[in-house]
């Protein structure tokens, strides 16, 4: 069972800010199929593309990273993302397990 | 979202207290939701709609909106009854799958400290523990001890506020007659079947770990049914 108040991502989140480093927040917001991380799952990523969490089992964080810098460099405040097994770029990240996921980006600012 | 937004949410998760945060993915704008507490201009339109999900305990995006919903719900309350040998490996288990423990054993040189390290253990009878832990139909026990002393009255408790999971330990023959004195003492037949006993699924193992994870395993499965 999901137990969002131990989780500690947002406080690092915010170690990360007071530590002048810019921070993208992800998190999962859709899921279809089967997928690896539940909706609500949530990664950090600084201007760095230094992360922590994660939205899947591995399958899609370099994408996420690098659309989270890209975020950053572009001063966009948010974006969403999607990730489908039909798409050629999933596949070269794999989402092997056939399942889709939107994933939201946002600036913390 | 706001760095501001960020620092309430943290201060919100510390206290415990349920909440929610709510995302507009169109705009991004971000508030925090509590439940009865209305909505500010941006989010307004959806009170109704936020109230329900929140209901749901689930996170997602409404319905035909572009409102994403982040629940904070407190973890199932999970009492076991005995600070026995059982327990300190459902104790382990549960704590990794986000269950909230509480353990109840008015038998003093079990209910130690050192035995269950940062754990809560109210060393009472089970009617008097019970009058400081809330409890809901959302509330699971767990009963080890299989003496009727100690587990009944805490069945008791636990059937009359229709715990969504109750389980007690003892083999076919203990869980006959434990049945037979829920009965005598006015409880009807389904409210006892509602009882898993001989407690947990079958996996074959004798030894108090196996039998732990055979508790755990049937404990998560219920909650999933709920």
């Amino acid at each position: 069972m999901k137990n969002s108040f131990d989780e500690k991502i947002l406080e690092e989140a915010s170690d990360w800010v007071q530590a002048n480093q810019k921070v993208v927040l992800a998190t999962v917001i859709q899921t279809w199929g089967s997928s690896p991380r539940q909706v609500g799952s949530r990664m950090i990523v600084n201007e760095k593309g230094d992360f922590s969490g994660s939205v899947s089992g591995g399958c899609v964080e370099s994408a996420v990273v690098r659309e989270c810098v890209g975020l950053i460099k572009d001063k966009k405040p948010s974006k969403k993302i999607e990730f489908k097994v039909s798409n050629e770029s999933a596949w070269e990240v794999g989402l092997a397990c056939g399942g889709e996921i939107a994933v939201y980006l946002e600036q913390i600012n | 979202m706001k760095f501001k937004t960020l620092q309430e949410i943290i201060k919100k998760k510390s206290f415990k207290k349920e909440f929610a945060i709510l995302t507009n993915l169109k705009n991004g704008e971000t508030e925090i939701f509590e439940p009865g507490r209305s909505l500010s201009k941006e989010f307004q339109n959806y009170q109704n709609q936020v109230e329900n999900f929140f209901k749901k305990k689930k996170n997602g995006v409404i319905e035909n909106t572009d409102i994403f919903i982040e629940s904070y719900i407190r973890p199932i309350k999970v009492i076991i009854i005995g600070a026995v040998h059982i327990a300190q490996y459902l104790v382990d288990f549960a704590k990794s799958l986000n269950f909230e423990i509480l353990i109840i054993d008015p038998r003093g040189y079990f209910a130690t400290s050192q035995r269950f390290p940062d754990l809560k253990i109210i060393n009472k009878w089970p009617e008097e523990a019970f009058k400081e832990i809330e409890t809901s139909e959302s509330s699971a026990l767990i009963a080890l001890t299989h003496d009727p002393k100690i587990d009944d009255p805490a069945l008791k408790h636990a059937l009359n506020k229709k715990f969504y999971y109750i389980g007690a330990l003892g083999s076919k023959k203990t869980h006959e007659n434990r049945c037979q004195r829920l009965k005598e003492a006015g409880f009807s037949d389904d409210q006892i079947k509602s009882i898993h006993g001989p407690i947990g699924i079958k996996l074959g193992g004798k030894s108090a770990p196996e039998i732990a994870l055979s508790i755990v395993a049937q404990l998560v499965s219920e909650t999933y049914k709920k």
